[in-house]
């Protein structure tokens, strides 16, 4: 197992690359002059002649892109057009926004699509079964930014229960940074205020990221869960004599978790993505409003840092599916 | 982002009414965009100027609507007849944020800091200034020398911040003239204080009073202690912030269905302002058919002004019928503008072909994804061109792309949509920077359009330091350009901010866009 991980982290390496590489072209074939975008709006054709020529941007893009691998190998990812700071600096202090959001979501998706998808799975059929699949669909179907406007308007606005955007209510001072993750740097810090206040923020934004992947996780555990009630070990067990809850909750139960979770490494991806534009409604200061922005201003530095960033998530993320896969199905840890 | 407007219109109109103002009391919440860096002689865009004016000074500062150049941190100054020797006389008693006084070196510092990096506005005085033409006279004098005569330098005196020479000094890093580090911090003498720690790049920075400002607070009972400055990215949720009272101040760009939702919403309303910023729909005069002049006169009588701005815009814009805003000097009186009129956009179309233009071929209009505007008059456009026989295709590109784009004719689109904001109040910042040769290569110039008399005539202009006497070169020089439809001049903006009944003392300039505190209260 720990060889397997270890092998899978290297195989990230070249992944990575040709991320970048790819990346790399995209910006590069695209109309926008990346000089032009950090000089700013009244420049000279001279001033941005001077800052294309600092930056390297005269040299073969072959030279300029293993020019950009070595000073981001030694951490150095640019300077922002868009905050005009160092994107690294940038990333440290967004990315935490962005895992905590995806990390409240993926529970809620995770707790709430398993109770859901077994129950349903066990009362098949029945009017709670009904009434899930046709959420399942709504879920599946709703616009991300158009889930949040309702959301925005019925909790925030009608009800005024819950707040409208942001992570922390204005003027409240932000914990001290442990983790980067508010609800639990303000727990460290005995900040119970800022912990419910951040609490309250997140809610909206993290059950509008959620909600596919709560339908998603839900639907396979449903099936998952009916192919174990039908398998022959539980019609055996049933001809034991064991009663159906000791057959549910210790056996069918951990047979059926196998695939929901690899849905759930899956769905990691659609909730990044999903976060580009929930950050955006929500202000959620996280790397997904900041791709946004970095994308309308030619920010190419910055683009290429959050595309590795979110390529080194996404590699990790799918190894901890594939360890997790092993833990619950003996015969995937042998392979491994 | 359209989608998202016209889902959440459709979405509240359903819905009930806001809830009450939540804001801290005594406390502002400004949900405008803040500036992409906090170094005055680097960024220059529009939201710099809100942090200019209320964290640092300036020798002049515009007040007003129209905009008054007035005395700031200086007493006055005097010109010589030459036109190239300018002497400023500042006040005495000014201190910066940390108590230390506000004096001639620090004007130097500050210009020669501007013209060395070459970055933010130094643009407007490269041409005219080195550094070795700022130069100290005594602690309370400064004397600039100009390369040539150029008449729009007071114009654009308060685009230059004055730092804290000791503070930025002592903050240098590797020669970076203190650029690292200014960029999140502050080295000011404004009526406000930037609580550094606060500081989050496009999310969040504090304000506090600065209670020694020269300027006094005399003409302010109430002044507001505590400025929060929270941008709000999304349109939609700007609005729903502003109704739910978040914040007190949306962006100054509301679009039309939101201004109609804001005045129908309790505890808010929205200022409406004429500004000094045109809308244009730009024309590649050295692209084929655009070379042909027949040919943008006929697209010029093919857009339906009177659509776009009365039924899409619902009547919240002026239509200009030049390139500098009617309500600055320099704009002639007597400019008679386009008219939508098909029969005569055809008659002029004919007139091209038969010059030989090729109007067969499918032109490319380019948008700008984020201003829903620009697709808006594009798709008018596109209906009036048809209507003639020309077809035009949209292209969706941002603002970055094209004003790279604009700096040779080969990548110029054919047509794209712009607007030009107020950056210094004077026929420079329009007329000047858009049809002057000398520009091409900038977006400002991206018509590329070429014309002897009027290169000599705004040369002239920037030459002639009475302002009278420019006057008229302007208006020769703009009805000339209008004469050979350089461009679609649309309308000059009425600006549209939405705000919080709380807040008194809202005064609009446009420079700025009336985002300077010192004059508001909270009642």
């Amino acid at each position: 197992m720990v060889l397997f991980v270890i092998r899978r982290l290297i195989l990230i390496i070249p992944i990575l690359l040709g991320l970048l590489l790819l990346t790399f072209v995209m910006l590069r074939m695209g109309p926008g002059d990346p000089a032009a975008a950090i000089a700013g709006d009244n420049a000279t054709p001279e001033q941005i002649a001077a800052i294309r020529e600092d930056l390297g941007l005269n040299d073969p893009a072959v030279f300029q892109f293993f020019d950009y691998l070595v000073r981001a190998a030694q951490g150095d990812f640019g300077v922002s057009v868009y905050s005009n700071r160092p994107v690294g600096l940038d990333i440290a202090q967004r990315l935490p926004a962005t895992l905590e959001l995806t990390i409240v979501a993926l529970l809620i998706a995770t707790v709430f699509g398993l109770i859901i998808g077994v129950l349903s799975g066990v009362w098949r059929n029945s009017t709670f079964d009904h009434l899930v699949r046709i959420f399942a669909v709504i879920g599946l179907a709703t616009a991300s930014f158009w889930f949040a406007i309702m959301l925005q308007l019925v909790f925030s606005m009608d009800l005024g229960i819950l707040p409208l955007r942001g992570r922390l209510a204005t003027g409240m001072p932000s914990p001290p940074v442990v983790t980067g993750l508010y609800l639990v740097d303000a727990l460290l810090a005995g900040r119970l205020d800022a912990f419910w206040s951040a609490l309250a923020h997140i809610i909206l934004p993290a059950f509008t990221i959620a909600l596919g992947g709560l339908a998603t996780i839900a639907r396979f555990t449903r099936s998952s869960v009916i192919s174990s009630l039908e398998s022959e070990y539980a019609a055996y067990e049933t001809a034991v004599g064991y009663p159906r809850r000791r057959i549910i909750t210790p056996y069918v139960l951990r047979n059926s978790l196998v695939t929901p979770v690899t849905q759930i490494g899956l769905l990691f991806g659609a909730f990044v993505s999903n976060a580009v534009a929930v950050e955006a409604v929500f202000d959620w200061p996280g790397l997904g409003s900041y791709l946004v922005e970095a994308i309308f201003t030619n920010d190419y530095q910055a683009i290429l840092a959050v595309t590795l960033v979110i390529g080194v998530i996404y590699g990790i993320v799918n190894i901890c599916v594939d360890v997790i896969h092993g833990l619950l199905d003996p015969r995937v840890a042998e392979t491994m | 982002m359209r989608i998202l407007h016209a889902a959440m219109f459709a979405a509240v109109t359903l819905t009930a009414a806001p809830l009450a103002a939540q804001a801290p009391e005594g406390e502002l919440v400004w949900g405008d965009t803040l500036p992409k860096g906090l170094d005055p002689h680097v960024v220059y865009d529009v939201p710099m100027q809100f942090y200019m004016l209320n964290v640092y000074d300036g020798l002049y500062r515009y007040v007003g609507n129209p905009p008054e150049l007035t005395p700031w941190l200086a007493q006055g100054h005097e010109v010589s007849d030459d036109g190239l020797t300018w002497t400023f006389t500042l006040k005495d008693g000014v201190t910066f944020h940390d108590g230390s006084p506000l004096n001639a070196d620090d004007v130097v510092y500050s210009f020669q800091r501007l013209l060395e990096m070459g970055q933010g506005p130094s643009g407007a005085f490269l041409p005219v200034l080195d550094p070795s033409g700022v130069e100290k006279v005594d602690d309370l004098t400064v004397q600039f020398t100009l390369k040539h005569p150029y008449a729009p330098f007071l114009a654009a005196i308060p685009l230059v911040s004055i730092v804290n020479e000791d503070v930025v000094k002592a903050n240098e890093a590797d020669g970076d003239f203190g650029a690292g580090w200014l960029s999140s911090n502050s080295a000011g003498s404004g009526a406000y204080i930037p609580d550094a720690g606060t500081y989050v790049p496009q999310e969040r920075l504090d304000l506090a009073r600065f209670e020694d400002h020269f300027y006094g607070w005399d003409d302010n009972p109430s002044p507001i202690d505590v400025v929060r400055a929270y941008p709000v990215q999304e349109t939609s949720t700007r609005v729903l912030a502003l109704m739910r009272g978040d914040i007190d101040a949306t962006d100054s760009y509301l679009p039309t269905d939101q201004v109609e939702r804001v005045k129908g919403a309790e505890g808010v309303d929205v200022s409406q302002d004429e500004s000094m910023r045109i809308m244009i729909i730009r024309m590649n005069n050295k692209k084929p058919p655009f070379d042909n002049a027949n040919f943008r006169k006929c697209v010029s009588h093919a857009f339906d002004y009177s659509a776009f701005i009365d039924v899409i815009l619902g009547g919240y814009a002026e239509r200009n019928a030049g390139p500098i805003p009617k309500n600055l000097w320099g704009a002639p009186d007597d400019l008679e503008p386009y008219t939508f009129d098909l029969d005569l956009a055809q008659e002029f179309c004919d007139a091209a072909r038969a010059e030989g233009a090729d109007l067969d071929r499918t032109l490319e209009i380019h948008i700008q994804s984020a201003l829903d505007q620009t697709t808006q008059s594009a798709q008018v456009l596109q209906a009036g061109l048809g209507a003639v026989g020309v077809n035009v295709e949209l292209i969706a590109s941002t603002w970055a792309n094209l004003t790279s784009q604009a700096a040779s004719p080969e990548t110029t689109p054919d047509m794209w949509v712009h607007w030009v904001s107020t950056y210094f109040v004077d026929p420079e910042n329009w007329i000047g920077q858009m049809y002057d040769s000398d520009f091409h290569g900038t977006w400002k110039a991206s018509a590329w359009y070429q014309n002897d008399e009027v290169d000599s005539l705004l040369d002239q202009a920037r030459a002639e330091t009475d302002q009278a006497e420019r006057a008229k070169l302007y208006e020769e020089a703009s009805r000339k350009i209008v004469a050979d439809a350089a461009d679609i001049w649309i309308y000059n903006t009425v600006q549209l901010r939405g705000l919080s009944d709380r807040v008194d003392g809202y005064k609009f300039s446009p420079v700025g866009s009336g985002g300077e505190i010192r004059w508001m209260s909270l009642n």
